[in-house]
């Protein structure tokens, strides 16, 4: 008899076994427990077509959004670890960041493309699932969501783009909440209430810190876990939908 | 087929009687197919597992990287200290609102930053509540007539909107008409006007070749879809100091967009 692999030996180990309650995924059953057993995969159906797998028909948009996401969450911690939100010290902190942290320049780069690259994705993806036509029933609703989605994206860079607190950050966010309150009756309430006060001042810099690092990222994996479990129940991308002759 | 659930009590003598020694039985045999079953051609799949987990694993790496080129050969911009009382020369909000920025420019600010707003973002609720067939879903522009009216919708937009951003910079009616009609209408009326001619023409062109829904979404969405980048294009990348036109090639002072970003 052949000895057993120290492969062999971990996979079926009671310690393995404890963490991943399928076999090894080689065979049918195992690649469907995969799935379904796994908190992180079991928002993917067990089998794809392979219509909705052809890269011409979604362009991986709505995964290279998800994708930005984690990243820019990650990026974001990081830049947490040295930033204080006050008036006085953010731009010094941006400075020290830049000049003393280690890849502190770097870090601080890949947040500022990733948000870049993540609102150009995004409203990429939302066309793409228009012109596919992508939105029609069963999964009206999952277009709904997929427009909050678009605004949480706008809001969370929009907050975040405050927070160094320089010349650009300032003036941006004094034309930008400007909009806001031209709306009749609402408007400058609804600007004060974003501001904390009649302009941006430390109070805005508080409410755009509380809103960039906590309220919006924690909607936008809310509604993101929603939208992918959505397509799912949806019978997966509207690809499925073309009945090839 | 066998049934999940009986619709009614077995009788005995039934050809299919139940039995109480079996755990399954056979309550009812239905003719055809079950409906979720009747669309579904021959089965074309793949267990996402290990395929859709190594395709997300070699787009994460592939962002990762293009993110770490850029930011190995791009410095994000730091300008001086906020000071609240020196202000900057354009003074721009984010590129993605400077269509709305733009828009601001060629009307009264309840018009171009409440009315329209509202009415965009309503109409891209409605989508598909207006465009409910279930048909034509799955395929790029649906058919081919949709490819065709997508790109002439497109190149209109990209004629039209350019030739309103200009003709109300140079011709504005605020201007021309002070003292002569009220600021609603000169701000308001007139420029509400035009944009709604501009965007009904192409669907009163299209209405002569009895379009479908889904037709007339393309319309409206490649409107706003391509009317969205050329304002924020020209927003972005035009408007120089004094929220002036200027060639992005000829800006004054040396002014560069990009290194606002």
């Amino acid at each position: 008899m052949r000895a057993k692999s120290l492969f062999d030996v971990i996979t079926h180990s009671r310690v393995w076994r404890s963490f991943f309650r399928h076999g090894w995924p080689d065979n049918p059953l195992d690649r469907s427990l995969v799935m379904t057993t796994n908190i992180f995969f079991h928002l993917h159906p067990v089998k794809v077509s392979r219509r909705s797998l052809r890269w011409q028909y979604s362009l991986g948009l709505g995964l290279l959004a998800v994708i930005l996401f984690l990243e820019l969450t990650v990026t974001g911690v990081l830049l947490m670890f040295y930033y204080v939100p006050t008036v006085e010290r953010a731009y010094t902190y941006i400075i020290t960041l830049q000049t003393a942290v280690p890849f502190g320049q770097l870090l601080r780069n890949m947040h500022r493309w990733g948000a870049h690259l993540m609102v150009l994705v995004v409203v990429l993806h939302m066309a793409r699932v228009f012109y596919t036509g992508a939105y029609k029933p069963p999964r009206e609703f999952n277009w709904v969501v997929g427009v909050v989605l678009l605004v949480l994206t706008l809001g969370a860079s929009f907050t975040g783009y405050l927070l160094p607190w320089d010349q650009l950050a300032f003036w941006a966010i004094t034309v930008g909440t400007s909009v806001a309150g031209y709306a009749p009756v609402a408007g400058p309430t609804i600007k004060t209430f974003l501001l904390g006060g009649p302009e941006v001042g430390q109070e805005s810099l508080t409410r755009f810190y509380a809103l960039h690092i906590m309220v919006i990222p924690a909607a936008i994996l809310l509604l993101t876990s929603l939208h992918i479990w959505r397509v799912r129940k949806d019978g997966g991308l509207a690809a499925n939908e073309v009945k090839e002759p | 087929m066998i049934a999940q659930k009986p619709t009614t009590p077995a009788r005995s003598g039934e050809s299919f009687a139940r039995s109480s020694s079996k755990t399954y039985t056979l309550v009812e045999i239905v003719r055809g197919a079950p409906p979720q079953m009747i669309d579904h051609g021959p089965e074309d799949t793949v267990f996402a597992f290990p395929v859709v987990a190594l395709v997300e694993l070699l787009l994460a790496l592939g962002v990762t990287v293009v993110l770490l080129l850029m930011s190995l050969t791009m410095n994000a911009p730091l300008e001086e200290i906020a000071n609240p009382n020196q202000t900057t020369d354009p003074a721009k909000a984010p590129w993605y609102f400077m269509g709305l920025q733009e828009l601001l420019e060629h009307g009264h600010p309840t018009l171009m930053a409440v009315i329209i707003p509202t009415i965009l973002v309503l109409f891209v609720l409605a989508i598909p509540y207006i465009d409910n067939e279930r048909e034509g879903a799955g395929r790029w522009f649906t058919s081919a007539r949709g490819k065709r009216i997508t790109a002439l919708t497109a190149l209109y937009t990209l004629i039209v909107m350019p030739a309103f951003i200009l003709v109300d910079n140079f011709f504005p009616p605020r201007e021309l008409l002070r003292g002569i009609v009220p600021d609603l209408v000169a701000q308001g009326l007139i420029p509400a006007a035009v944009l709604a001619v501009i965007v009904l023409l192409p669907l009163f062109v299209l209405r002569r070749y009895r379009p479908t829904n889904r037709e007339v979404m393309l319309v409206l969405f490649t409107l706003l879809f391509v009317s969205a980048i050329v304002f924020t294009v020209t927003g972005f990348l035009f408007r120089g100091p004094g929220f002036k036109l200027y060639l992005p090639w000829k800006m004054p002072g040396g002014y560069n967009p990009f290194l606002n970003l």
